[in-house]
């Protein structure tokens, strides 16, 4: 990591009296900016499609586009099982592909389209494979669960009616430790017989 | 029954697929501060000095603790003798955890901890804190660490100190070995060896901190919030009505979220220090080094049959690794599965320089069976009989051989697995007698599980919209406890489904439940819901039914207990496998699990919950194990890729047959599920192997090498 160029100082007096007030779980609209940067470092300004709203953000370098998604849009459904790109539980699709946010910058998003699992349901209207997971019991936890929708959603968007296998194959790359695999090549082989798309 | 027994989709899955639900690292509070943990780089080293004055000087640093600052006894840390902490054990105990330990003990101990502005200022923070290590000698493996010229963990040696700071290992006994021995026509003496597998859930560990005056609030993911925040209340020495913990929705944990962990101990006190929220995060690597998983083992065992194939002795020697602090038994269950006259059970929990061992899916049964019950595979094969004959003629069919089980199908689950299977066409009688270079093969294996009973609490209210409240203190792992409380409440109230609340995983709002620990929250705490609808009942018919503004509450804290019975689940297991003797490839190619848990709450999600099970264990069969290295103590292959749990990939289709009994206990009938699949699938998987190669995997996990090796 470069060194900060310059330093904002904060005191701890004027940060507590800052930040002492409103201390209540944010579940309000999304904001862009929640961290209050203490140094200098780069930042670009991408423009990029999210969940079919275009949008201008101003980024550090260094973010990953998951660490983008979840901290400064609010849109926590994606969530960070690994931070390594061994698990998937960070899956969303970038122009329609699956990807692990965990290991994309969310700079490179720049000009791109990112879908993650909040922006699955159309008009109130759950997506197929939400509806499938839920009738086939698929999530356990549920921790692993927008990252095998995602997967599965960019599965189907390539090859809308896969085999058992090809299902398994594609979502390999999604680990579930509450193992509900049966279930969930299940949900996806209904969801696509369902003939939605 | 109306509700019970439909498979019905959990009351939170919408939020469950669309994003929605709260998970402790999806909370954000204003202000708040982001949390690192600075951990050992050695398996044991005394830190001579800890120099954090260059971490504070960088902008954004607000707080570092480390074991000068904050000397807090971690009591579920490490506990003694095996038992849980309480204000007598944690008096007298020799062998005292705090968060910040010195010297360290293992390779990934907490030896700082950091709060900033931002996560990527706490992990510059993390190396600029300076520690001077003493390196010490180093054990990994529990007999080495027996032996005399062994390095010393603690000053009282390596085996770990009982209640009574004896240290002994852990004995059972009944009847006479020797005896028995006597009496056997043939003995057979053989041992097996298992590894340190981790939970692994997905969700890694995290937590948010905040006080407000003297209160502490914590959003943590935890399987018990009740006994999280007595944990929590006791070791930070404050009154339990001062801490209010919140575990609304927990990414697995399987044992791994037990109680509290010092994460939190560590962000409440980061908090305090720092007079704002903080928030920590751990890396996967920080979950799999710094928080348990499941004890490694090895397993002498020395049975003695009669020439017709009866049981007549057992005898286990066993060891258990628990790690640089001991934070469960470290027991080695399974021979009390079997009808014998003389056991004898020698348990030594020794500690390690490997991390710590604790609560992991059975704790102590999956790999104790996979030894006993390969032990009497073995047996089986040496005597020429077929396992299945030789289980049903030595199973239990009394608890100890002395108490009456509430129920008892065993047999069945056994006779009816075995047809439904076709144990006789798939079970080759000459292991590995199959021609070609791919192999297969059948095993088996069974279990019984407690499903005792015990205290809980439920309050239901009603209010004048006919909306029935349901508060329970349960949290959801991930097996579903909200949905089988509403179908629990719904049965119970003769109410549909859409008429229950369920409120949960909040200690100010909810009251003691025992948690989602030890299978145990349908039978303890859907009976307290049970007997809560009847609360409410009386009330509705002494008074009417509540209209406007006007509520009934009927609350229950029931402590049934049961008279001279033990109440156990049953199952098993029948796989079979292929392998491919040239790669060492095993592949699982049918499953059948037959369980009885009772009567079943809701089929949908109870067969996840066993083919979950199923599945996990496969990957502890054949592949994970977070391997050391011998020469300097550093564990290889922490994290996802490296420990290889099992994925779409491998995972086969597990079949599930549930054989409904109602023992008229528990809610309904309801016995344990959660646990009770991972027991026998490690074994059942091990059998199938020798079957189809002909030679007995002795070690966990069967990895490719290892079948190569044995067949070369």
């Amino acid at each position: 990591m470069s060194k900060p160029k310059s330093k904002k100082k904060i005191s701890r007096r004027k940060f507590l009296k800052g930040t002492g007030t409103a201390l209540a779980v944010a579940t309000a609209a999304p904001r862009i900016q929640t961290q209050t940067p203490v140094e200098t470092v780069p930042k670009t300004s991408i423009r990029v499609t999210i969940n079919g709203a275009e949008r201008r953000v101003d980024v550090e370098d260094r973010w990953t586009l998951v660490e983008l998604l979840r901290d400064h849009l609010n849109l926590t459904g994606t969530k960070i099982g690994c931070d390594r790109g061994e698990c998937g539980a960070c899956t969303v699709l970038l122009d329609g592909r699956p990807v692990y946010s965990c290991s994309n910058l969310a700079v490179w998003a720049d000009g791109r389209s990112v879908q993650t699992v909040e922006g699955l349901a159309q008009n109130g209207r759950l997506d197929p494979l939400q509806q499938a997971f839920i009738d086939h019991d698929a999530p356990q936890c549920g921790f692993c669960t927008s990252g095998q929708l995602m997967c599965a959603k960019g599965l189907l968007n390539r090859n809308a009616h896969p085999t058992a296998d090809e299902v398994r194959a594609g979502m390999t790359g999604n680990l579930c430790r509450c193992a509900g695999y049966n279930h969930y090549v299940e949900a996806v082989l209904a969801a696509s017989k369902g003939g939605a798309r | 029954m109306n509700v019970v027994g439909k498979p019905q989709p959990r009351i939170d899955a919408l939020e469950r697929v669309t994003g929605k639900a709260t998970y402790t690292n999806d909370i954000h509070l204003d202000g708040m501060l982001y949390a690192r943990i600075l951990r050992s780089p050695h398996p044991h080293a005394r830190i001579r000095r800890i120099d954090v004055s260059k971490a504070l000087a960088l902008p954004g640093v607000k707080t570092v603790l480390t074991n000068e600052n904050c000397q807090i006894v971690f009591g579920a840390g490490g506990i003694a003798g095996g038992q849980q902490y309480n204000d007598e054990i944690k008096k007298i105990t020799k062998q005292r955890r705090y968060v910040f330990n010195n010297p360290v003990r293992f390779v990934g101990e907490p030896v700082a901890a950091v709060a900033a502005l931002n996560r990527h200022v706490a992990e510059e923070a993390l190396r600029l804190i300076q520690v001077d290590y003493e390196e010490l000698p180093f054990v990994l493996e529990p007999e080495d660490a027996l032996k005399q010229d062994a390095v010393k963990i603690w000053p009282e040696g390596n085996l770990s100190l009982n209640q009574r700071n004896e240290a002994q290992p852990m004995t059972t006994r009944r009847g006479d070995v020797q005896e028995g021995f006597q009496a056997s026509d043939l003995v057979f003496e053989d041992h097996y060896s298992t590894a340190f597998v981790h939970n692994a859930q997905m969700e890694p560990r995290s937590c948010v901190a905040h006080w407000e005056g003297d209160k502490l609030t914590l959003y943590t993911p935890t399987q018990g919030i009740s006994n999280c925040r007595q944990d929590v209340a006791r070791d930070l020495g404050m009154p339990q009505d001062k801490v209010q913990i919140i575990c609304q929705y927990m990414g697995g944990g399987f044992g791994n979220k037990n109680q509290n962990q010092d994460a939190d101990l560590i962000t409440a006190m980061l908090a305090k220090q720092a007079g704002a929220p903080v928030k920590l995060e751990y890396t996967r690597k920080d979950d799999f080094i710094g928080v348990h998983g499941r004890w490694p083992t090895v397993q002498y065992y020395k049975v003695g049959v009669t020439r017709d194939g009866m049981l007549k002795a057992i005898q286990l020697r066993g060891y258990s690794g628990m790690g640089g602090y001991r934070k469960n038994t470290g027991a080695i269950g399974g021979i009390d599965i079997y009808q014998c006259p003389h056991i004898e059970s020698v348990i030594y929990p020794v500690y390690t320089n490997k991390t710590v061992s604790g609560n992991f899916r059975g704790p102590e049964y999956p790999q104790g069976y996979y030894g006993i019950e390969s032990m009497m595979d073995d047996v089986a094969y040496k005597m020429k009989m077929d396992p299945v004959d030789f289980i049903l003629k030595n199973m239990t069919r009394k608890s100890r051989d002395e108490v009456p089980y509430t129920n008892y199908s065993l047999e069945e689950c056994i006779r009816r697995g075995a047809e439904t299977f076709e144990w006789k066409k798939r079970w080759r009688p000459q292991p590995g007698s199959d021609p070609g270079p791919v192999k297969r093969g059948a095993g088996v294996s069974f279990m019984a599980f407690r499903s005792a009973l015990g205290r809980s609490n439920a309050v239901i209210r009603l209010d004048g919209r006919g909306m029935y409240t349901v508060f329970v203190g349960v949290t959801d792992i991930g097996a579903g406890a909200k949905t089988t409380m509403a179908i629990i409440a719904a049965e119970a109230l003769g109410v549909p489904r859409s008429k229950i609340d369920v409120v949960w995983g909040d200690t100010d709002r909810c009251p003691y439940s025992v948690g989602e620990s030890g299978s145990r929250t349908t039978i303890q705490t859907g009976y307290a819901v049970i007997q809560a609808a009847e609360a409410l009942k009386r009330q509705i018919s002494e008074k009417g039914l509540p209209v406007g503004d006007s509520v009934l509450v009927g609350s229950a804290s029931p402590n049934p207990t049961l008279e001279g019975k033990v109440r156990a689940a049953f199952a098993a297991h029948f796989v079979e496998v292929e392998v491919d003797t040239e790669l060492g490839h095993v592949r699982v190619t049918k499953y059948l699990a037959v369980h009885d848990s009772g009567r079943i709450m809701n089929p949908l999600t109870a067969r996840s919950q066993i083919k979950g099970g199923a599945l996990m264990a496969i990957g502890m069969a054949l592949h994970e194990d977070l391997i050391y290295d011998r020469r300097n103590g550093q564990p290889l292959t922490a994290g996802f890729y490296g420990d290889r749990i099992i994925t779409h990939r491998d995972a086969p289709e597990i079949e599930v047959i549930f054989i409904e009994s109602d023992d008229g206990y528990g809610p309904y009938g309801a016995k344990s599920i959660g646990e009770s699949s991972k027991v026998p699938a490690v074994a059942a998987v091990a059998n199938a192997i020798f079957n189809a190669i002909g030679r007995r995997m002795k070690d966990l996990p069967i990895t490719r090498d290892k079948i190569l090796g044995a067949l070369a």
